[in-house]
């Protein structure tokens, strides 16, 4: 007794844990761990007092994140005490950190079956609130027979209680339903029971309803009733959702429910029911189908204009919130309803709360149209300019806001002053937001192969502004395989920006010279800025293929050459690089490969040091660890070395002799890019394409394909002579004649078409940056330049302001683009129309250019040149990355959600009892079941046993240990995952032969019982073995 | 049904954490601290409603509007009392408005437990904030939100403990939670 006592004064209370914690304040790490440690010493004594002590010290511990899984078996232990507080402790732990691999649990079983059974209805409460967090199937098959018997509990707090313990059982073991539906259902249509009994009741179906709304439509008489007269509520809202899931089903509810709901949402005082109540309307299809519209005109107008003053008259965020959330719902079934609140919609795009502005924009999405396109697009990009300027800002002047290092404890209230957050009107937005919207900005305005855009110029300046503001994409493995779960839709949008640039590139042929010229500027950015660092943006790629497919737009190929070497060596990504190289050979090949310039000194000493210069960059990459960089490099690299010796050994024309430049310049390297021009295809068409006749994909390339490969590894690669072109450069003289290298007519034969076309761009100054602004002018005046009809800016030219002129420039901008009046198509009956007002006249002067800009379609195989049958056998997936998209979208659809509930088995256990005319027999089900896992044991004991003895063989005759324990291993895990395949089809087979056996079939009760005495000791670990190759299988299982 | 019920204070500190599925302490962890970034981030008059925290995001389906109901929590509640933040993780088949007035129910009845309650009490008591948790949510499914019945609940497992006299607090939290200064839906 004296001792007990003892121990008691050095012990340390809960109390004296957190009270430490809080004097502690700078070294807590080191404190836990000490009483960490003395929990470890505290939770073996004998002492239950001091045991459950240490334990909920522990459990307060593993809050703040310090793992107690090695506590597991004492917490068995503190739940097992015949005193409550104690064996309340003991459940809290269990609830709070048994995981799914926690092995004890076994043990656990015949502990909540005897909970369950007590008399004390405290006592009986725990299990059944510590069942739901720890249930796997086998522990629901034994205790369902205990838990079943407490829906009849006097204590309607018992009840409610194992109603919903049940229903979380019936999650992973369906067949609960069958034993525990019929008396459920009794209690919901008992009219004397408790309410709070059937309030739990309507939320369990509430959750079951969606998952089988068939099996609750004959109750639906007693939800009716209980939402005209329940005057809960709570329970009302879960009715109102049950009857939305209820109606596609029975469309007769509707018509019943139709007054009841439109009743409640005139009178009820609820707020949050008000809401449910619309919800439900618009979930139930109660908005009315196509086919009777009487009567639910009304209730549309009516859930519409109350939402919409959701939004507006209450200055409450949270209804803005939901409305949006309602809206979301609408739209899909009523667009046009919802394009009539357009106004309160985009004033949420705004909203200083990220939640009300996400939810806004998926609205917004959805509703854009050519009107509002451009007025949406801006106030995005509006926030993204004020969100990255503010970024830079802060990383010029460091971070504003220091947390506290959240060391200090609760009460001392160490508050963030909030009001310096509100100094700050744009912080810098969060990262992933930034993505978001510019994935949105994209998916708005490529929508429908972009029918909504009209001016392009302006599309591309968006895109550029784009670039600059998108967050630098975080690291990835090469394989373009994540491994964090978040990178996955954070994977790089500066590529899709870039994609984007190259889709109207193909495009939309008319506008091709402002995408070659946003591209080129884009790299032209890119090299000289941060000239240290490697650049990971995925823009390059797409970038980069523009300028080398179109190098006949670029206005100098030469400088964007220089970009594209400039890159290559800091190019991150292997895809990347490999563009770049594609591209810089084709611009290469450009540059150099005009036959008809003359093939003066000049032009062979500039070709040669590009050439130089192009090898150069080449040459480090041919042992580029990526193969598809290393074989352009490699191919390229040659190639080109070939072409230098041929520019060396040509000798330059002269005054006198006429000398062509080398073929292999003008003709060969040329000719490996100019083809057919490429067009875009519809995602999934090439898969499409027939294999011609004749055409064996299967036929060896050559019979003896191995010889010649080893033949080839042991030639020896010619060394080219690269000396040779700096000779020629520093030892031949150039002729004094110096010739123009090209005519400059030809550039102006491919000067880029004009198009005309200016808009009012009001405030497109807040959202571009000012280099794009001022280009965009300086393009336009240099476009207007020679219109004798154009008024030129009066900053440039004041002499020449006049009075007109400032009229219109007050009416319409400082851009007003006069040159696009119609001043040749003068119409004199016309006149008047024109003449009626400035916004009329604005209209009528503006061109249209979506008719003149034509947007190619993707191209597709005719269907008639398909045949019938399934399309050609192979897929060429590499090619079209959308079926890649698509299985990435698959892949992770399959990959369940954190915290998400597996439900997926219920849906499929049918409760009809005509169905089933024997019903469902539990107990013998139970039975079966765990004659099953004792002959699963037996067997495995046996094996065991086998091994042993193998074991101690091998031993004997030598055999290296490593040996054995590999041998081990492997035999085990197949064995395991035998057992798990072949579980279920020799369940039968195995059942006879241990009923054979006689007595032990009946006693499996104590015989699991003996089990966890010595025999369960030793196979322990083949058992964890066996419970994660489940773990597993339930993984992939899932749908 | 509610996949989480937590509660941390002004810091990210857990004072109460309730996994309705069973998770690993370690990404429990960073669930509460992404949520805390999120909540902590509120312009003042925002809304009682998250985005999803990244860890959630990125395995469910953020726009799930083509399927209303499913197992995926898809809503993040949260209410701020004094220096505490309460946070309700829940899938769609719940009601936000409900689950707001639910957060409150919940502080009220502390309120009632613990007479004024404040922060403090809830640190040293956390066994009463699980009880009481307990008799308003089993398994993620809400199963009574009448305060008496939930204080009478907790009550009949015992007497609930008082805060440690010396350890009180002078100002401030002495007024509770600050309930009823927030929004009340009417008539719950």
């Amino acid at each position: 007794m004296i001792a007990a006592s003892i121990v008691v004064v050095f012990e340390k209370s809960l109390y004296d844990l957190i009270r430490g914690l809080r004097n502690h304040k700078g070294n807590e790490k080191e404190y836990i761990q000490n009483c960490l440690k003395e929990c470890r010493a505290e939770i073996r004594s004998q002492d239950m007092d001091l045991k459950a002590t240490a334990l909920l010290k522990l459990i307060y511990l593993e809050m703040n994140g310090h793992d107690m899984s090695w506590a597991s078996f004492h917490v068995l232990e503190v739940m097992s005490s015949p005193k409550y507080h104690q064996k309340r402790v003991g459940y809290l732990g269990a609830v709070q950190t048994f995981r799914p691999d926690t092995e004890v649990l076994m043990l656990a079983t015949n502990l909540l079956k005897k909970d369950l059974t007590t008399g004390m209805p405290t006592t009986i409460a725990l299990p059944i609130a510590a069942l739901p967090h720890i249930i796997t199937p086998s522990l629901a098959l034994s205790v369902l027979a205990d838990l079943l018997p407490r829906m009849n509990h006097n204590l309607p707090a018992i009840r409610k209680k194992t109603i919903v313990t049940l229903y979380r059982l019936a999650l992973v073991y369906p067949e609960t339903l069958r034993a525990a539906w019929p008396k459920i259902k009794e209690r919901l249509m008992d009219k004397d029971e408790d309410p709070s009994v059937t309030a739990a009741i309507v939320n369990v179906v509430c959750e079951l309803g969606w998952r089988r709304p068939s099996d609750f439509l004959p109750l639906a008489p007693r939800f009716f009733e209980l939402l005209v007269d329940g005057n809960n509520n709570w329970m009302a809202i879960k009715l109102v959702k049950l009857f939305a899931t209820l109606t596609p089903l029975e469309p007769r509810l509707i018509r019943k429910l139709q007054v009841p709901l439109m009743d409640l949402i005139r009178t009820t005082p609820a707020m949050s029911l008000l809401y449910e109540c619309i919800n439900g309307v618009i979930q139930g299809g109660i908005l009315g189908d196509s086919d009777n519209t009487t009567g639910t005109e009304e209730i549309a107008t009516l859930c519409v204009s109350k939402l919409r003053s959701m939004i507006m008259v209450h200055n409450d965020s949270n209804l803005k919130y939901v409305a949006l959330l309602a809206f979301n719902k609408i739209v899909l079934t009523h667009p046009q309803l919802v394009a009539e609140q357009e106004d309160v919609i985009i004033d949420c795009i705004d909203s200083e709360d990220m939640t009300i502005r996400m939810k806004a924009l998926d609205l917004v999405q959805g509703m854009v149209s050519s009107d509002n396109l451009v007025s949406i697009v801006s106030r995005l990009m509006r926030q993204l300019k004020a969100s990255s300027s503010a970024a830079a800002a802060i990383q010029r002047n460091g971070s504003p806001l220091q947390d506290p290092d959240g060391v200090s404890d609760d009460e001392a209230s160490v508050r963030r002053p909030r009001s310096s957050k509100a100094d700050q009107p744009a912080a810098p937005l969060p990262e992933e937001y930034t993505t978001d919207v510019i994935g949105r900005i994209l998916d708005m305005c490529s929508k429908g192969n972009y029918e909504h855009i009209a001016d392009f110029e302006w599309y591309i300046d968006v895109l550029i502004q784009l670039v600059r503001v998108a967050p630098v994409p975080r690291a990835r493995d090469y394989e373009g395989e994540s491994s964090t779960p978040s990178g996955k839709h954070t994977t790089d949008v500066s590529e899709k920006i870039g994609d984007e640039i190259r889709n109207v590139a193909v495009k939309v042929k008319d506008i091709r010279y402002a995408a070659v010229a946003a591209a080129d500027s884009i790299l032209q950015q890119m090299s000289t800025e941060s000239s240290t660092n490697y650049i990971s943006s995925g823009v390059i790629k797409p970038t980069a293929f523009v300028v080398g497919e179109f190098w006949s737009q670029l206005s100098s190929p030469e400088d964007t050459l220089g970009y594209l070497l400039q890159l290559i060596p800091r190019t991150k990504y292997p895809e990347a690089l490999a563009t770049c190289l594609q591209a810089s050979i084709k611009i290469l090949a450009a540059v150099a490969g005009d036959e008809q310039a003359l093939w003066t000194p000049e032009r062979k000493s500039r070709i040669s040091l590009l050439m130089a210069r192009v090898i150069h960059t080449l040459e480090p990459l041919t042992m580029h660890p990526y193969l598809e960089v290393q074989e352009r490099a490699v191919q390229f690299a040659e190639l080109l070395k070939l072409t230098a010796e041929a520019v060396s050994g040509q000798a330059a024309a002269t005054d006198e002799l006429h000398q062509d430049p080398p073929l292999l310049l003008t003709q060969a390297i040329p000719s490996l890019f100019s083809g057919w021009e490429l067009n875009s295809v519809k995602p999934g068409q090439q898969s499409r394409v027939q294999i011609p006749d004749g055409l064996d994909l299967d036929e060896p390339i050559h019979p003896n394909l191995n010889a010649l490969l080893a033949t080839a590894d042991s030639l020896g690669l010619p060394v080219a002579g690269e000396e040779d072109e700096f000779d020629v450069y520093y030892n031949q003289r150039p002729p004094p004649t110096a010739i123009a290298n090209e005519p400059a007519i030809n550039r102006l034969a491919e000067a880029p078409e004009e198009v005309t076309g200016s808009y009012q761009r009001a405030g497109e100054e807040s959202y571009l940056d000012p280099d794009i602004v001022a280009r965009r002018k300086a393009e336009r005046r240099e476009r207007n330049k020679d219109d004798p009809f154009y008024i030129p800016d009066s900053s440039t030219s004041p002499g020449r302001s006049t009075p007109i002129h400032n009229i219109l420039r007050h009416e319409n901008g400082p851009d007003l683009d006069i040159d696009s009046i119609p001043i040749m198509q003068l119409d004199l009956e016309k006149l008047q129309a024109g003449l009626d007002e400035p916004a009329t006249k604005k209209h009528a002067i503006r061109p249209k250019p979506r008719q003149k800009i034509l947007i190619a379609a993707d191209e597709t195989i005719p269907s008639g040149s398909v045949s019938a049958g399934p399309p050609t056998p192979r897929q060429y997936d590499s090619e079209n990355n959308n079926s890649d998209s698509f299985t990435r979208a698959r892949s992770k659809k399959l990959r369940a959600s954190l915290l998400q509930v597996d439900s997926s088995v219920i849906g499929s256990l049918s409760l009809d009892p005509d169905k089933q005319p024997e019903g469902f027999d539990y107990e013998r089900q139970k039975q079966e079941d765990a004659e099953m896992a004792q002959a699963v044991k037996e067997v495995e004991r046996l094996r065991l046993e086998m091994q042993r003895a193998n074991e101690r063989i091998k031993v004997a005759q030598g055999v290296p240990d490593e040996g054995t324990v590999l041998k081990k291993k492997k035999k085990v895990k197949k064995s395991a995952g035998e057992d798990d395949e072949v579980k279920t089809v020799k369940k039968k087979k195995k059942k006879v032969a241990i009923i054979d056996e006689g007595g032990g079939a009946e006693g499996s009760g104590p015989g699991v019982e003996d089990g966890t005495g010595e025999a369960a000791a030793k196979p322990k670990k083949r058992k964890k073995k066996v419970v994660k190759l489940d773990g597993e299988g339930e993984v992939t299982a899932q749908p | 049904m509610i996949n989480a019920f937590l509660v941390f204070n002004g810091q990210g500190q857990p004072r109460l954490t309730k996994f309705y599925t069973q998770l690993d302490t370690s990404i429990q962890q960073r669930l509460i601290s992404e949520i805390f970034t999120l909540v902590s981030n509120r312009p003042q008059g925002s809304c009682n409603f998250l985005p999803l925290p990244p860890l959630l995001a990125a395995s469910g389906t953020s726009n799930s509007s083509s399927e209303p109901h499913n197992d995926v929590p898809s809503l993040v509640t949260y209410r701020n009392y004094a220096t505490l933040y309460f946070i309700v993780i829940s899938t769609s088949t719940e009601s936000p408005l409900a689950l707001i007035d639910l957060i409150q129910v919940y502080v009220e009845s502390l309120d009632k437990l613990f007479e004024n309650v404040c922060e403090l009490d809830l640190i040293f008591n956390f066994e009463t904030l699980h009880a009481a948790l307990g008799e308003m949510i089993v398994g993620g499914v809400v199963i009574e939100t009448n305060l008496e019945r939930i204080v009478a609940g907790v009550k009949a497992q015992g007497t609930v403990a008082k805060r440690p006299v010396n350890e009180g607090r002078t100002s401030g939290l002495g007024a509770g939670l600050g309930m009823g200064t927030n929004f009340v839906w009417t008539g719950r």
